[in-house]
């Protein structure tokens, strides 16, 4: 399965098992990628970790 | 079984359960979950369980008790207001309502689902998720704490509560003694600088140490005056309460300090089973999943380190709302939140985890 890195377009390989939901990194240029899709295989940025006060 | 969602958090919001005070409304829980086919009890803790399912646990652990001040309970505008509303009923009552929808699907999922309506969480005796710690072992957990409803809370920041005593001998004010009111200010600054230092260099809030003073007062019997000072800190996870107890404790100023609610500060993993259950369901609701780490403090901080599992937290609302005078939930995210749970809890049925 293969799928294209949204921040710079190279050609990601997704092992085997991979499944949706799961965070991979990109091994051009390390971007988190979160795995939208499995069928077809779709890659989106992973979600940024934000801050926020209180509970 | 029917069940209405904002019925349900409406008779949620109308029994008042102040800390310490919450056996009406783990009762009226546990008999409502029994209306919906869950087994269900009080425990001797005082939490509400509900549980169904079969399997290893996945807990969905909320609290139910709130600080004090009572808010009328009214709808206006698409919005529920109520003490509670946000922090932490109405994330509670879409477990309740996520797990009754799945249960009412006669769908056979591979865990047993325990719903634990969690008593004391505003007291930081953590009482109920304390005696949750050692009577489940989960697989996963999910906190019910408000993050919006597209949003995952990963970690809390930790606490440490310092109070503080200065008494000397009454002098003239015209002598060349340090009064206790400036003994105990110099320990403030002292502890802000110690956290100003700290956190060069450390650009987000949760890495950081965040002081507050609390309350300062002096008093004198016209013998001996007498300084009191309480300040909170919220840790960052590489300082543990312990060690700045230890820090602070030398620069007293003569002082006698307490240490209180030391609790360290707890960050979970986010590529597990469980949040990517969590990001399917916020997609699958329509929205774009985001992260969170949070200021405060919460069962997370209790039960994270003792389970050891895949943990989040999750729940409808602003937590701006938090202890505020006009404390709401949009109803419209309320909603929207069960469906994400329920897409989420779904999902982690079908994950392994690997």
């Amino acid at each position: 399965m293969r799928a294209i890195c949204p921040e710079c377009e190279a050609e990601i390989t997704l092992p085997e098992g991979t499944i949706e939901g799961e965070i991979l990194t990109c091994p051009d240029c390390a971007a988190e990628l979160e795995v939208v899709s499995i069928n077809p295989p779709e890659l989106a940025l992973a979600p940024e970790v934000e801050e926020d006060w209180g509970e | 079984m029917t069940l209405d969602p904002v019925a349900l958090l409406i008779r949620m919001l109308e029994i008042p359960s102040v800390s310490m005070h919450e056996a009406e409304l783990a009762h009226f829980l546990a008999a409502e979950m029994a209306r919906l086919g869950f087994e269900s009890f009080v425990d001797e803790a005082g939490n509400a369980i509900g549980i169904i399912g079969a399997g290893p646990d996945v807990a969905l652990l909320g609290h139910i008790d709130t600080v004090p001040g009572e808010i009328p309970v009214r709808i206006e505008n698409g919005n529920l207001y109520g003490r509670g509303a946000v922090d932490a009923k109405g994330p509670f009552a879409a477990f309740i309502c996520a797990a009754a929808r799945l249960a009412a699907s006669k769908e056979r999922l591979p865990f047993r689902l325990v719903l634990i309506g969690a008593v004391e969480e505003e007291a930081a005796s953590s009482k109920g998720a304390r005696y949750a710690a050692e009577r489940y072992h989960p697989i996963a957990c999910v906190i019910g704490e408000p993050s919006g409803w597209d949003r995952i809370t990963l970690g809390y920041k930790g606490r440490l509560l310092v109070d503080g005593v200065w008494e000397q001998p009454m002098s003239h004010s015209a002598g060349r003694e340090a009064s206790v009111a400036e003994r105990a200010v110099a320990f403030w600054n002292e502890v802000a600088a110690h956290c100003e230092a700290h956190n060069q260099g450390r650009e987000r809030l949760f890495d950081q140490l965040l002081p507050s003073l609390r309350s300062i007062c002096t008093r004198s019997d016209g013998l001996t005056d007498r300084a009191e000072l309480t300040i909170g800190v919220r840790l960052p996870p590489d300082i543990p309460p312990e060690t700045l107890a230890s820090t602070l404790a030398e620069h007293s100023h003569g002082g006698v300090l307490r240490f209180r609610d030391l609790c360290p500060a707890y960050q979970a993993e986010k590529n597990t089973p469980l949040a990517r259950a969590f990001l399917r369901g916020i997609r699958a609701a329509g929205g774009t999943p985001g992260f969170l780490l949070k200021t405060g403090t919460s069962d997370m901080n209790i039960v994270g380190p003792v389970w050891r599992c895949p943990i989040l937290a999750y729940g409808p609302g602003d937590s701006s709302l938090d202890h505020a005078p006009n404390e709401h939930i949009v109803i419209e995210e309320y909603l929207r939140a069960i469906e994400v749970l329920e897409h989420a809890l779904r999902h982690l049925g079908s994950i392994p985890f690997k």
